[in-house]
């Protein structure tokens, strides 16, 4: 008989699996809110991990005591003193505890593995930028010689905004300060932490639908979220109009070799979003969304050191 | 005193100039008014080795070159930096993704449509 604290995590590991995620991605409110829709995707890739590692735990540990920190003592105990538990320990338990294992060391080993290679990526970008880009006056950004329009940062202990001379010869000088205000909100609120993890899980669970989905939900919000941050520090009445012709130009110059645009429909989003800024959220949404979003990981928190009920 | 940073940045300033290989004596001598000392230079050219920038001959005295142009190196960096590959996304924030030619047209009629 499965403990019901591990039926419990199972069913709420199958709801972040796929109904919340599918739900959630689809959501209008997102683009009104984009914080408490971020909150709540990070809730959810947590909450998902602990809740399906939990679940296995529970169930393979469950000869060995009726709540995990119980169980887990006497499991790991019984590895130097042999003693076995009082009820049997069945086939399906130790597949339970070896299932749990692997999960739990392939999520936290692909985030790992994607930290190391970002990190060192980067410090190969940053090397050759430092040696490539130079200050351009009245610029706020370093510049990167290429015809090709397009900004990015590296984010970082140093960070380092670049332009490349095509946008700054292209663009007119509103239009670049706000391609730098959308980087340097990225940067200021290190949207790269907060996509990291999606990226990394993403490849870890290639048959995960959930995992694609809750990486590109992320990775739009935060665009939106850096286009919230710079309007704050543009000045004048049409600083949405300023930023919306400049991700349109951008847009327009930045494909070379007709790469497909995989995140296409983001690009419309936030410029529909600009020009036609959607209400805000009611001022009991965004508490509400960071609520839910604390439920969703103290649920399984509370499953996992609560005793097992059966 | 200039940071090493600075220090290689001149360095390949002038390697990619010059565009022939050349002596550290050659370019302590290109880079004199900065007074610096042959094993300064000799340290900027092998940090610049081991970044994979520079790369040295056999002949007496060793001279170096750049491994790639100027041009090579940022279009290499562009290429990387507007391609679609998954982890781009969290190695850089871009400024913008490709749109397809379909989606930019649309985008900007209705620029032009809203006041």
């Amino acid at each position: 008989m499965l403990p019901l604290s591990a039926l419990l995590l199972g069913l709420l590991a199958l709801a972040l699996a796929w109904p919340v995620p599918a739900v959630l991605s689809r959501a209008r409110w997102a683009r009104r809110d984009p914080v408490a829709a971020l909150v709540c995707w990070q809730a959810i890739g947590l909450a998902g991990g602990l809740s399906i590692i939990g679940a296995l735990l529970v169930h393979g540990l469950s000869p060995w005591g009726g709540s995990l920190p119980e169980a887990w003592w006497a499991w790991a105990r019984h590895w130097f003193t042999g003693e076995l538990p009082d009820q049997p320990v069945r086939g399906d338990h130790w597949v339970a505890q070896t299932l749990a294992a692997v999960l739990a060391l392939e999520l936290l080993g692909v985030l790992a593995l994607a930290l190391v290679r970002t990190a060192r990526t980067r410090a190969r970008h940053r090397a050759l930028l430092e040696l490539l880009v130079h200050p351009v006056p009245g610029v706020e950004a370093r510049v990167l010689d290429s015809p090709v329009p397009a900004a990015f940062c590296i984010p970082g202990a140093r960070p380092l905004l670049v332009l490349s001379s095509g946008m700054v010869e292209e663009f007119a000088p509103d239009e670049l300060a706000a391609v730098v205000a959308h980087e340097r909100a990225h940067l200021a609120e290190r949207h790269h932490l907060l996509l990291l993890p999606f990226v990394a899980w993403r490849e870890a669970l290639p048959v995960l639908p959930a995992a694609d989905r809750a990486h590109d939900a992320v990775r739009d919000l935060v665009e939106m979220r850096a286009d919230d941050v710079a309007l704050r520090e543009l000045p004048g009445p049409s600083a949405r109009r300023t930023l919306a012709t400049a991700i349109v130009a951008a847009a327009e110059g930045g494909a070379p070799t007709g790469a497909l645009a995989v995140g296409g429909g983001v690009l419309t989003a936030r410029v529909t979003r600009l020009l036609d800024p959607p209400e805000p959220l009611p001022r009991w949404a965004r508490p509400l969304a960071v609520g839910a979003a604390v439920t969703l990981v103290a649920a399984p928190t509370l499953l996992l050191l609560a005793p097992a009920l059966l | 005193m200039e940071s090493l940073g600075e220090l290689e940045r001149s360095v390949m300033d002038q390697l990619w100039a010059r565009a022939v290989p050349l002596s550290a004596a050659e370019l302590r001598d290109a880079l004199a008014d900065r007074g610096l000392a042959l094993t300064t230079v000799h340290t900027v050219l092998t940090r610049l080795e081991g970044k994979g920038f520079v790369r040295h001959d056999d002949a007496r005295p060793r001279r170096f070159a750049a491994v790639a142009s100027r041009e090579d190196h940022a279009a290499e960096l562009m290429h990387e930096v507007l391609g679609q590959a998954a982890d781009r996304q969290a190695v850089l924030a871009r400024f913008i993704g490709s749109a397809t030619p379909g989606e930019t047209e649309m985008l900007r009629a209705l620029l032009a449509d809203t006041p």
